[in-house]
């Protein structure tokens, strides 16, 4: 579900400090500092300190400028919603060792009728070998009884001691897998990790955090009573996505990997197909045969690898079913309004190429569509010869043209139709993308998610076969 | 009949997935206070957090002769004034709005029923709505009737698909009056269909208090007469009667708030932990504890109930006038404003144990917690020295505005000596959790399209509720205790501390 809006309680900037060329001992020293002088400035002369209320210490690594940019943005987003401790540790090749360079910044956040709370940033900056010794770093900055959660703002180090280490004194892992560098094969280090980690890590992936519209958008079609059986009809699926190449399908094979280990689908053959297309077919006992296609789509306002859409097509029960949800849902383009079977657009006039002169068109072929429309019977008969109700001639169908936002990025189109009705349109919107909101989804629910578990070991085993 | 679904496999994992199958929801008296204040913005930050499904439909039926467009319009300049979430999202609204309809509807009438069928029917078709329909009668409790039986019979509560019917509090005014709404919604609609709305059991924290007992162990064992001491609840706003003035005359504090938000929070405190979080195991266990409530008999109500009207005084730094002074109450009204309540449950686990209730209007503030007070251990170690600045434990359930929990006890001053005083140790919802609380009727519409009435009052819980009720409510027009005043600003008149001073204890300062 999209995050509510949050209030927020406007954070003031507290005290800092910052020193370079620094050991560990003297960042904790400063550190002390700061909470004792916080605790006892929020004392009120009756009182004592108010405990710390903290709720977790999330542990951002990074390698670069810009990771470290992304990292302190969004954890000062957090901190200022919730009391956490931060550690951005910025791990940079070089010459020095045993020295680093640290800064701690803290905010005080006010709630209006209870004690002040302290979020604090601590950034240690490493160099050389020190950087292998992560997990060294961070413990002693750790507070008990609070989980604690490392975000690899990069590409883990996959393999490497520093990340294994720094995984035993952590609750979890979060990355994003849309960001990796060599993603197939880096996705492919994942699933091993989140496979062959203790148990009491959890995994998670701001990646898997993005489907969450599309799953839902699935998962609700199938849910009324009278469309479950749909689901043991599927028979096509396509998915679109953003990007060429094997890496820039790996949120697809989430995708799908989440709706074949929920179904009980098994792998049976994947192939490339004509155009650049991919076909994975699957099948499970009881269930019909399922093809899948895979199809890259060039879409300006997406980033690499994001999904477009997802057709889901089948029958059951003697009705034919298709759903489709577009994220960036494509217009019409033509200056005059396409109107479907019919054909009959041309007769009217667009009256101008600016939103009022599209519109009185539309609504002309709209009102010609129904004049057509309640006289189809006779119409079909006259054309035909055949009598009336004896064939039922088909509705001819009109596309809007619609005026095309600049944020249509967000716009999620869900069109559902159903035997031969008329599809059903639904338009959401999904939230913008931001780090710090995904990474505050994935910490609010938990980062043990067994179905992002299964959905990732099938998305892997689709990966490897195309 | 309403196909059953069986668990969609695909919805597992998904957090938070609560939508239901799309629906009709016909809202009686659209254009009405209610509606354009909660349940118009409650759809669309629905709509926002995309928890409404794709076919949902609204259908607003009201007297005024309204298009679909200009009850768009309206429903529009409502959601932009009072949704929670600001800015509106235009996109989402203009989505939420084109599934908005309108048909004027005279109550009276019944062509107007069935011509609103007809519309549901055809939207039905083109939304891909198996007949499931929710009425919501956002109209005054006296309409309820004329509105049920009309649906009746326009053959509006049958068919295909599932039919429920939400109505807002008051359920009746007493016991008599309860019932009889009751029958009348029985006639047409099972009681499962039936959902009584109060909107308070929808806050995230009145729930959270069933979490915080069942969820886990270290509080069930102490919950009980062996460990705690009292329970004091208290439900105070700052406000006077802000225009309902009419309705407020009649009803007062005991049947306006007492009655039905203060003992759901005696229930919810004192129940035995259901089988599961399950509507009817939730509601079961509610109600053998409010049927557990000794009766306050004629001879005791002097000493266990305490009732007062405020009087003028000053609120937040501001001049406020006395009740009578306010607009549509009469000039002698003896209307109760402020009412306390001293109850016992009479159930093994809370003998001996008073429950004090406390409600009232104009105070110094605007705050609803329960404190569970707990007994002083049976011998200080310490002794009356070191340990005079030390309070009995004590949990305190904050409902609003502030909503947390805190948990009060005995820490050692650091210093040579040995002294030991009462420290806070304090849980905030806003901070501890990582997003924010929906509003209450956002949850229960929810609620209701999924058939999950848990949090709704049954039939059984508002009965057992008047039953306790009525004697009070007829004492107290008997003048029995006296109606005291109190001035605004102040937590009610001296009796309402001496009450507690006769059982040798003190209301406990929000």
């Amino acid at each position: 579900m999209a995050p509510a809006v949050s209030t927020l309680i406007k954070p003031e900037a507290g005290a800092e400090w910052s020193g370079e060329g620094v050991s560990m001992n003297e960042v904790l020293a400063a550190l002390k500092d700061i909470r004792t002088k916080f605790a006892l400035a929020e004392t009120q002369e009756t009182e004592l300190p108010h405990p710390r209320n903290c709720i977790m210490t999330l542990i951002a690594v990074a390698s670069s400028d810009q990771e470290e940019r992304r990292a302190q943005r969004a954890v000062r987003a957090i901190g200022n919603h919730h009391p956490a401790q931060v550690i951005v540790v910025r791990d940079q090749p070089g010459p020095r060792t045993g020295k680093m360079d640290a800064t701690i910044t803290t905010d005080i956040m006010r709630p209006q009728s209870s004690c002040a709370m302290q979020c604090e940033v601590i950034t240690l900056r490493v160099q050389g070998s020190m950087g292998d010794h992560l997990s060294g770093l961070i413990d002693p900055l750790l507070q008990s009884g609070v989980p604690n959660y490392l975000w690899w703002v990069g590409t883990p180090a996959f393999g490497k001691k520093e990340l294994d280490d720094t995984l035993k004194i952590c609750d979890a892992l979060l990355v994003d897998s849309a960001r990796f560098d060599a993603p197939y094969r880096s996705f492919l280090d994942l699933t091993k990790l989140a496979t062959h980690s203790h148990q009491r890590l959890g995994v998670a992936d701001l990646a898997w955090a993005r489907l969450e519209p599309w799953r839902e958008n699935v998962a609700q079609f199938f849910s009324p009573a009278d469309r479950q059986p749909f689901l043991k009809g599927i028979t096509d699926i396509g998915v679109d996505y953003s990007g060429e190449g094997r890496g820039n399908r790996v949120a697809a094979a989430q995708l799908i990997g989440w709706l074949s280990s929920a179904l009980g689908w098994k792998l049976q053959k994947a192939a490339a197909g004509t155009g650049g297309i991919v076909v994975a077919h699957f099948g499970a006992d009881g269930w019909r045969p399922v093809q899948v296609a895979f199809r890259s789509m060039p879409k300006t306002h997406l980033a690499q690898g994001e999904i477009s859409a997802i057709r889901i097509e089948g029958g059951a029960g003697g009705r034919t079913f298709k759903l489709t949800v577009m994220r960036d849902p494509e217009r019409a383009r033509t200056v005059r309004p396409e109107v479907g079977a019919g054909g009959y657009s041309p007769l009217h006039n667009a009256g101008g190429e600016d939103d009022a002169g599209l519109e009185i068109a539309q609504r002309k072929v709209e009102w010609h569509r129904d004049v057509l429309d309640e006289n189809a019977e006779q119409l079909h008969h006259t054309a035909t010869g055949d009598l009336p109700g004896e064939n039922t001639p088909q509705r001819p169908a009109v596309f809007v043209r619609e005026r095309r936002g600049q944020d249509n990025a967000r716009v999620l189109l869900t069109l559902i139709e159903i035997g031969e009705g008329a599809p059903l349109r639904h338009i959401q919107q999904v939230d913008p993308e931001d780090e710090a909101t995904l990474l505050l989804d994935l910490l609010s629910h938990g980062t043990q998610d067994k179905v992002f578990g299964r959905s990732l070991a099938a998305a892997a085993e689709l990966m490897a076969a195309i | 009949m309403t196909a059953v679904a069986a668990p969609n496999p695909l919805a597992e994992g998904l957090h938070d997935y609560r939508v239901g199958e799309p629906c009709i929801m016909v809202i009686f008296g659209a254009t009405g206070d209610l509606s354009g204040r909660k349940l118009l913005p409650a759809l669309y930050n629905l709509a926002k957090q995309r928890l409404l499904p794709a076919g949902f439909a609204v259908v607003g039926a009201a007297i005024d002769d309204l298009t679909d467009d200009a009850f768009r319009k309206h429903a529009s300049e409502k959601i932009a004034e009072f949704s929670r979430t600001q800015p509106i999202d235009q996109r989402v609204l203009d989505a939420f709005l084109s599934g908005c309809f309108y048909n004027k509807v005279d109550f009276g009438k019944l062509d107007d029923f069935k011509a609103l069928q007809r519309r549901l029917g055809e939207l039905d078709t083109t939304r891909h709505v198996s007949g499931n329909r929710m009425f919501y009668c956002a109209t005054p409790p006296p309409t309820y009737e004329t509105i049920v039986e009309q649906l009746k019979a326009a053959g509006m509560a049958t068919g295909t698909g599932f039919h429920r019917i939400v109505v807002e509090k008051p359920f009746g005014s007493d016991l008599k009056s309860a019932r009889e709404l009751t029958e009348i919604l029985q006639r047409v609609f099972h009681e499962d269909s039936v959902y009584r709305i109060d909107h308070y059991l929808g806050k995230e924290t009145v729930q959270n208090i069933m979490a915080f007992r069942f969820a886990n162990a270290i509080f069930e064992p102490v919950w009980n007469s062996n460990f705690i001491d009292s329970v004091q609840i208290t439900v105070a706003e700052e406000i006077g009667v802000e225009g309902r003035g009419a309705y407020y005359d009649k009803a007062g504090a005991l049947r306006d708030i007492v009655q039905n938000h203060a003992l759901q929070l005696v229930a919810l405190v004192a129940m035995e932990p259901p089988l599961a979080f399950e509507a009817n195991a939730v509601r079961d266990e509610k109600v053998k504890v409010l049927r557990a409530i000794r009766s306050i008999t004629d001879e005791q109500v002097a000493r266990a109930t305490v009732r007062g009207q405020y009087a003028k005084g000053w609120v937040l730094g501001q001049q406020v006038g006395a009740y009578r002074d306010e607009q549509h109450v009469a000039q002698g009204s003896l209307t109760e404003t402020f009412a306390v309540l001293r109850l016992e449950i009479d159930n093994w686990r809370w003998a001996n144990v008073p429950f004090y209730i406390r409600a009232g209007k104009r105070m110094p503030k605007r705050v609803t917690e329960i404190r569970i007070q707990f007994k002083r251990p049976p011998h200080m170690t310490f002794g009356p020295e070191a340990t005079q600045e030390l309070d009995p434990n004590a949990i305190t359930l904050r409902i609003q505005p502030e909503e947390g929990i805190s948990l009060r006890f005995g820490a050692k001053v650091p210093s040579a000596g040995l002294r030991i005083r009462s420290v806070t140790m304090d849980f905030q919802y806003m901070t501890a959790f990582l997003v924010e609380t929906p509003e209450a009727y956002e949850r229960l519409l929810l609620d209701c399209m999924i058939g999950d009435p848990t949090l709704f009052t049954r039939a059984d819980e508002v009965e057992a509720a008047w039953r306790l009720i009525d004697p009070i409510e007829a004492a107290w027009r008997d003048d029995r205790p006296p109606l005291a005043t109190y001035p605004s600003g102040t937590w009610g008149p001296p009796a309402a501390d001496k009450l507690l001073q006769q059982d040798g204890r003190e209301w406990h300062r929000p």
